[in-house]
């Protein structure tokens, strides 16, 4: 029976295991570790999953956590990207919901709630989630002129206090 | 014979599905970090000390199933390892969070290749029971314990 018990060793030699691993994994990754937890973007910019065919569709530029209570304050609208059920759990006030997987049915009636001329900033789940950028260019590619994409995203602006809803409404 | 079967069976299948999970995640630590952030249990920077360092203990933990070295000390840490994603699945499923488990694509999958809290959580005790079956029917003459 003692056999199928672990022994002191072997609890001592999980321990270095999970300590070694640690080291090796902090080695080779110090750089995002260190600037997540300076309060730095690990991410410089994110790569968007698909690529505009057509060269008059801009890319939606990055702004950080600093740069978004100005420009909610210049009245920029904020839209979130992610699935509507992470959205009705908690989302940063004032936004309204548009998920990337939904776009094709809901983007007619985006349309006519939000004016093409509408200043937009857009969010998903950060660390370097496309799903903003992505339906950045969408919008783009939509006529929307003025889309930027808050890369920090949710877990930074609930992580710095920023003021969270829960339900449907924006 | 028939318990030195199931001792490699499992030794052989969690040192594949743990290598496997181990380098996706490894490669893509930002991709990761999103997929341990859509689970909403962490602060923002130790999401990305999660993405950092797990993935390495996951290809540690395999690699030395595979070799049939350490064996013990290696399902010890998958068994802890695993019972943490369990919490965590369990979490989401208590939430309501219908988000892909993030298991085998760090950047998370939409449609057919997501994977549902519910069947990550299947699939999880699944493995749980190689962890147990590997660690039980551990033949006592293997290399590690004949260097006692």
């Amino acid at each position: 029976m003692n056999n199928y018990l672990p022994r002191s060793r072997d609890l001592l030699e999980a321990l270095v295991l999970i300590l070694v691993a640690l080291a090796a994994g902090l080695s080779l990754n110090y750089q995002l570790v260190f600037k997540s937890f300076a309060g730095l973007n690990p991410v410089v910019v994110a790569q968007p999953t698909v690529t505009a065919s057509d060269d008059s569709v801009g890319f939606p530029e990055p702004v950080d956590f600093e740069d978004l209570e100005r420009l909610l304050n210049r009245g920029y609208l904020l839209i979130d990207a992610r699935a509507h059920q992470a959205y009705r759990n908690l989302h940063l006030s004032g936004a309204l919901s548009l998920p990337l997987g939904e776009v094709d049915t809901q983007l007619a009636d985006f349309k006519t709630k939000v004016p093409l001329n509408t200043p937009l900033i857009l969010y998903c789940n950060g660390f370097g989630c496309p799903d903003s950028f992505d339906l950045g260019m969408r919008l783009l590619a939509e006529g929307y002129t003025r889309v930027l994409v808050y890369e920090g995203g949710f877990p930074e602006w609930r992580d710095r206090g920023g003021m969270l809803k829960s339900g449907d409404a924006p | 014979m028939m318990k030195k079967f199931f001792y490699h069976g499992c030794r052989l299948l969690l040192a594949g599905v743990f290598l496997y999970a181990g380098y996706l995640k490894g490669v893509d630590p930002v991709a990761f970090a999103g997929q341990v952030a859509a689970y909403d249990l962490l602060p923002y920077a130790f999401n990305y000390l999660v993405a950092a360092t797990l993935p390495f203990v996951e290809l540690l933990c395999g690699a030395l199933l595979l070799i049939n070295r350490r064996v013990k000390p290696a399902l010890l840490v998958l068994f802890a390892l695993n019972g943490v994603f369990i919490l965590a699945l369990t979490s989401l499923l208590a939430r309501g969070l219908e988000i892909d488990c993030g298991c085998f694509h760090p950047g998370g999958a939409e449609g057919d290749a997501a994977t549902s809290p519910q069947l990550a959580l299947l699939r999880d005790l699944g493995l749980m029971l190689a962890i147990l079956g590997a660690w039980w029917f551990k033949p006592v003459n293997t290399p590690e314990v004949a260097d006692d």
